[in-house]
């Protein structure tokens, strides 16, 4: 990918557009944000890094008024403002577009575009003006988007542009990108860049928020690096590395965190050979071994979860082959899965892990309802209640969480009740799938404990996890994927940086 | 003495106060609310209300809805009495009838699970192309005679006593309902199913098997309901039964059921009904026409769903009056306030269990 | 290359033009196809059909339907839903044939016309009065005002009915009478259709209705009022229902107890036949004219070739499942917009003989 940045140098007397000051922000006991400090002027993108953790999506929350700061100050133009809700924050001209963009898939390209604010004439509105303007606003940034199309045909890339130029015309000057590439193709990354170039020359202000250190290199005036809730370094971003950008985003060594992994050479469980669903991976084979924690590392949108989903029957594959045990598998449905010995936890726990309605019981013995009833189907609640004592103490939840609402639990809580659930099944294969994402780190090393456990049991445990420490520290073997495929494999232990290079195809060259 | 606490404070509880409180006012109103003569009229005027309703509610249990559990109820209560009055043995027609109203929900099950259609469009279709056949079938005629059976099924009492025959059948009914829902792994999964389909479904949950159950099982007591139909009015004509919509559904949200899912419980179901049933009663002897019931249902129904929210938003702002700045909590969470009618939480907020 | 170089490079290309025809537009086509070809075949084979008689009630039923059809379609377009449109039109038949009386001269009919859409659009208000303070689904809402509704209307009726000789004689007269040749109702369905689809197309309440029918978060996030949209969707509902009531009045001259009932679920057919998809977002006034022309044309030659005069909830019904199926597969075959299309092989920068340089190993 050619350097997309333009020849012009930053003009350091420009006042600053937007200014955090000594950013501060918890959740509960866990503090998301300690006194960050930050600057956002026109015309510059400014790359914004950090482990997942690190406080970047609470710093973005902040920013575009979905969340108040605890302390700290916002000024905007110099003066100190309070942006409470997100349309205030829209009143200010701070926007935001996210992996999904937000349009109306059944209108048109130009109505997306002037949604709420359309160009009217006399009272009426105006389509000529509206698709004279947007060819317009088209033509300036650089896009070519036909303004009649209607939106559903549109894939994600153009969607995202939408979103882009919505916010231009509606006056946005602080853009924030939250991971807009990770669901792009390479040329369609090309032409975000150029859009994004022709934005910083109209003075728009960009705060772009990624993983993927090669673009972050290519597009970024200065990077910002966050870890742990605190800013670690601010620099230009033609002063810094990639190895350099990786260290700071790593840190420490890898700490007391993390259990001690019985290395075990197990036979084959799993076999995958050529797995393929379009769009989302293609080609993915590897084997998986009994009592081994084989790790998945890879930024979002490298197809990790889509694979995990297709080897546990919740979406299918196009082609390809499994077979567990050597026995051919086909994954067909979870209830399939589940039935062969494989053990799912999902990304998304709220969505697709808990009942949030049921009570932590009914939650934590889901998977085994069949074997709670008796012959004729009747549930035996006293088996039920005896099986989740059993659990709760196998995943270390405290007795008195015993028969809450699952919705009153922490989210470390609440991730115990799905491990416990999954537990439950005695599974041969448990796939991870960000597990201890939002979880508090004393509940995280508990559950981190009691998966290398399992594993030197002999269970066979694939682990994906976006937090690089995390997923070195835990896996006795470790893959890579990105965009789709595998690229990389690893035996633990191996550097942050390697995996990290290999997760966003930056080749280790020796600088920058 | 938590749980004796839980069951005081339940929304059952609070109906049957609400039924007591509606017999008393209305004794008191006109003093024949509760002699036997009435209880009888009103018990047979609404077992079919009830019989209903018991179909649907793990429907909506389980987050979708069936419309068109009358139009099954006409096609099979016509089918029966046009079978019946060409001489056809009574249990074969009876079993054809509700063979036909397994069918009928089948249909359902297969249209919104297996092709992933709205239920509600495919439910309010289907009504209309049941009660449609059934006037294909009847066209204007009505069948008055049936075999004896049948009518004493749907008439007379339980020998040597006052209590109807069919009151008991379909409290026969309720129970194995209420045992199926809460005591069977079955219906544990239409909460869960009902509570996040797609946390079922990553459960190992068979939950489009789940869902298709419920369909047929509403379809076929709506053709139970249609031979109860047929004994108690003593009339089978195209189009029968099309009233009974609004009350069945009315009984089983009023009974607790969350429209959205999730929640809700037999037991509640049948008290609304009764309480239904006793309003209607009550309001009749007062001079209601039958048309002027129907509304206060409607009106019940309007109070049953909307003020629990409408408290809760009044609970709400009295406490952020009194209490300073509330963090908005659900920010933290992400969750989005969107306004449009189907989106939001269960209406409940207590738990299932 | 620099970005301005780069810019003028992408601007010079020739636009990507998308498909112009929109799903709707599509189905608009073939539905005219299709209502011209059983007409044609119809005026053919059935002399029954080819009478004046025949088509006038013909068009004047499907005038009526259309109107209350096109009400219907704008609340199904803001994704809500209206099941007492029937008992709208039974209540504002009777009332509106009956007060009318009252007001003789010329400003009869305006003052006719003006009552039966502000009695609608008033019980319009009450449906949405129910989904916004009481936070109703509409489905159920609009269940418990037909409920109601129709108990106003068995109410206001008293027992009796209305009768031909009650009614106002321009009112009586609107259905034999033409204006140019076309009859009135004909007119009148016209002129709903050109002001809703004005409506619908050239004012932010009109868009506002597809923004909240397509996405109604981001609509919401945007600065939809969705509460005050709620009132102004369900009251020109309502309103359209009440001009309905209108014409049942001229058309069946007595207005009964019974009035409307059934119209339910014919004018929601006729809009989801049309095009209006129950998902919201998608469709047109015309979508729903062209549903009820359909329908019309398809009962009446049921009921001419004797099949059945009782087919039409059947018909109904069984068009409302078959649109919302074809529907739901034809618009997911079209919505899937291709996640990626380039993949490693395109991407320069993996060089595989780095990668085992460091000590990794790379697989495909």
């Amino acid at each position: 990918m050619s350097d997309q940045r333009s020849s012009n140098v930053n003009d350091n007397a420009t006042a600053p557009v937007v200014e955090l000051r000594g950013i501060k922000r918890s959740f509960g006991g866990l503090q998301a944000l300690s006194g960050v400090s930050m600057t956002l002027r026109r015309g510059e993108i400014v790359g914004l890094l950090g482990e997942n953790g690190a406080g970047k999506s609470t710093l973005v929350k902040i920013l575009t008024g979905v969340l108040e700061p605890d302390g700290g100050q916002i000024l905007v133009d110099g003066d100190i403002r309070r942006v409470s809700n997100p349309r205030v924050a829209r009143e200010l001209g701070i926007a935001a577009t996210y992996q999904e963009p937000a349009v109306f898939p059944d209108l048109d390209v130009a109505e997306n575009l002037f949604a709420g604010r359309q160009p009217t004439r006399r009272g009426i509105i105006d389509w000529g003006a509206m698709y004279e303007k947007a060819e317009e606003v088209f033509r300036e940034i650089g896009v070519d988007l036909d303004p009649h199309a209607p939106v559903y045909q549109l894939g994600i890339a153009d969607r995202q542009i939408i979103e882009i130029a919505k916010s231009l015309i509606s006056g946005a000057r602080v853009l924030i990108l939250d991971e807009p590439t990770s669901v792009l193709s390479s040329r369609e990354v090309d032409s975000l860049f150029i859009l994004l170039n022709s934005l910083r020359e109209r003075g728009i202000s960009l705060v772009f928020v990624s993983h993927k250190l090669d673009e972050v290199k290519a597009i970024t005036d200065r990077v910002v690096v966050l870890r742990d809730g605190t800013l670690v370094a601010e620099k230009p971003t033609s002063d810094v590395s990639v190895s350099e950008l990786v260290q700071m985003m790593c840190g420490r060594a890898i700490g007391d965190l993390y259990p001690s992994l019985t290395r075990v050479a197990g036979d084959t469980i799993l076999e995958v050979q050529n797995l393929t669903r379009r769009g989302y991976f293609q080609n993915v084979s590897f084997t998986l071994r009994r009592g081994e924690i084989l790790g998945l590392a890879g930024l979002v949108g490298a197809g990790r979860t889509e694979l995990a989903e297709a080897i546990f029957g919740v979406s299918l594959a196009d082609s390809g082959s499994m077979s567990l045990d050597g026995i051919p598998y086909t994954a067909v449905s979870p209830r399939h899965a589940v039935r062969v010995g494989i053990a799912y936890l999902p990304e998304d726990r709220l969505t697709n892990g808990l009942v949030m309605g049921m009570r932590v019981p009914f939650n934590m013995t889901m998977t085994v309802w069949g074997r709670i009833a008796n012959r004729f189907g009747r549930f035996r609640t006293r088996i039920m209640y005896r099986q989740s004592a059993e659990l709760a103490q196998r995943v270390q939840l405290q007795a008195g969480r015993l028969n809450q609402l699952t919705s009153s639990l922490s989210g470390g809580n609440q991730q115990k009740v799905v491990l416990g659930k999954w537990l439950a099944t005695e599974p041969r294969i448990l796939i991870l799938d960000e597990p201890t994402h939002g979880i508090d780190v004393g509940t995280k090393a508990e559950v981190l404990g009691i998966v290398a456990e399992l594993a030197a049991t002999g269970v066979a445990v694939i682990f994906i996890s976006s937090e690089l420490e995390e997923v070195r520290a835990m896996s006795t073997r470790l893959l890579v994927m990105r965009e789709g495929s595998i690229v990389a494999e690893f035996t633990t232990p191996v550097d942050a940086h390697v995996v990290l290079e290999a997760a966003s195809g930056v080749v280790a060259k020796q600088d920058s | 003495m938590a749980r004796v606490r839980q069951l005081v404070l339940s929304w059952e509880a609070g109906l049957v106060v609400l039924t007591v409180l509606i017999v008393i006012i209305g004794q008191s109103a006109d003093h024949d609310l509760i002699s036997s003569f009435n209880l009888q009229t009103t018990a047979l005027n609404n077992v079919i209300l009830l019989c209903l309703a018991l179909g649907v509610a793990p429907v909506i249990m389980t987050g979708d809805i069936d419309l068109s559990v009358v139009g099954t109820l006409a096609l099979s209560g016509v089918v029966m009495g046009d079978l019946m009055s060409h001489g056809m043995a009574t249990g074969l027609a009876i079993a054809i009838g509700l063979g036909i109203a397994l069918v009928c929900g089948l249909i359902n099950g297969l249209l919104v699970v297996l092709f992933d259609l709205p239920a509600l469009a495919v439910t309010l279709g289907t009504m209309g192309a049941y009660t449609g056949i059934s006037f294909l079938i009847l066209g204007g005629l009505a069948i008055t005679t049936f075999p004896n059976s049948v009518v004493s099924l749907g008439s007379s009492n339980l020998t040597g006593t006052q209590i109807p025959f069919c009151v008991v059948v379909v409290l026969v009914i309720a129970v194995i309902m209420a045992y199926l829902v809460h005591f069977t792994t079955w219906g544990k999964s239409l909460f869960a199913v009902g509570g996040s389909r797609k946390a079922a479904l990553f459960s190992g949950i068979a939950v489009n098997r789940v869902r298709i159950i419920t369909f047929v099982i509403s379809g076929f007591l709506a053709g139970f309901a249609g031979l109860l139909f047929l004994g108690n009015y003593e009339t089978a004509q195209a189009g029968m039964g099309a009233s009974e919509l609004l009350p069945a559904i009315t009984a089983v949200i009023l009974g607790g059921v969350s429209a959205y899912g999730g929640t809700g419980t037999i037991p509640g179901v049948v008290i609304a009904a009764v309480l239904l049933a006793l309003l209607q009663s009550a309001l009749g002897l007062h001079g209601f026409s039958g048309q002027g019931q129907t509304m206060a249902v409607g009106f019940l129904l309007i109070i049953a769903i909307g003020a629990p929210p409408l408290a809760r938003s009044a609970r709400d702002w009295w406490r952020r009056r009194h209490a300073g700045v509330v963090e908005i909590a659900s920010a933290v969470t992400g969750e989005s306030k969107g306004g449009s009618a189907g989106s939001g939480e269960a209406v409940r907020s207590t738990a299932v269990n | 290359m620099s970005t301005s170089e780069l810019i003028s490079d992408v601007a010079s290309r020739p636009a990507r033009r998308g498909r112009v025809s929109t799903l709707v537009r599509r189905s608009d086509t073939a539905l005219i196809a299709l209502i011209v070809l059983i007409t044609l075949v119809a005026t053919a084979t059935l002399s029954d059909f080819r009478t004046l008689s025949n088509i006038n009630n013909l068009l004047n039923t499907t005038a009526l339907i259309a109107i209350v059809a096109i009400g219907e379609a704008v609340v199904i377009l803001a994704r809500q839903i209206d099941l007492s449109v029937g008992a709208i039109l039974g209540i504002c038949a009777y009332l509106v044939g009956s007060w009318s009386g009252h007001v003789s001269g010329p400003f009869g009919p305006v003052v006719g016309v003006l009552l039966a859409l502000g009695l609608g659009a008033a019980f319009g208000l009450g449906n949405a009065l129910l989904i916004n303070v009481f936070k109703m689904p509409a489905i159920i809402a609009t269940l418990a005002t037909l409920s109601i509704y129709t108990g106003l209307q068995i109410i206001v009726n008293n027992g009796s009915q209305l009768y031909l000789t009650q009614v106002p004689k321009w009112l009586a007269g609107l259905r034999g009478n033409a204006w140019f040749g076309i009859g009135t109702f004909i007119w009148i369905a016209a002129i709903v259709l050109v002001v809703v689809t004005f409506i619908l197309r050239r004012t932010r309440f009109g868009r506002d209705i597809y923004a909240l029918g397509s996405n109604p978060d981001a609509a919401v996030y945007l600065g939809v009022k969705i509460r005050v949209r709620t009132y102004q969707i369900f009251a020109l509902c309502g309103a359209l229902a009440g001009l309905g009531g209108l014409l049942y009045t001229s058309q069946f001259g007595n207005v009964d107890a019974t009035a409307g009932n059934g119209m339910n679920l014919t004018v929601i057919a006729a809009a989801v036949v049309g095009g209006v998809s129950l998902f919201g977002g998608a469709g047109t006034a015309l979508s729903a004219v062209l549903g009820a022309l359909l329908l019309g044309e398809i009962q009446n030659i049921l009921e001419l070739t004797r099949i059945s005069i009782f087919a039409e909830q059947t018909l109904q019904g069984a068009a409302i499942v078959i649109a919302v199926a074809v529907y739901a597969v034809v618009s997911r075959r079209l919505r899937r917009p291709v996640r990626r299309e380039a993949f490693l092989s395109e991407h320069p920068t993996i060089d595989p003989a780095a990668i085992d340089a460091i000590g990794g190993t790379t697989n495909g």
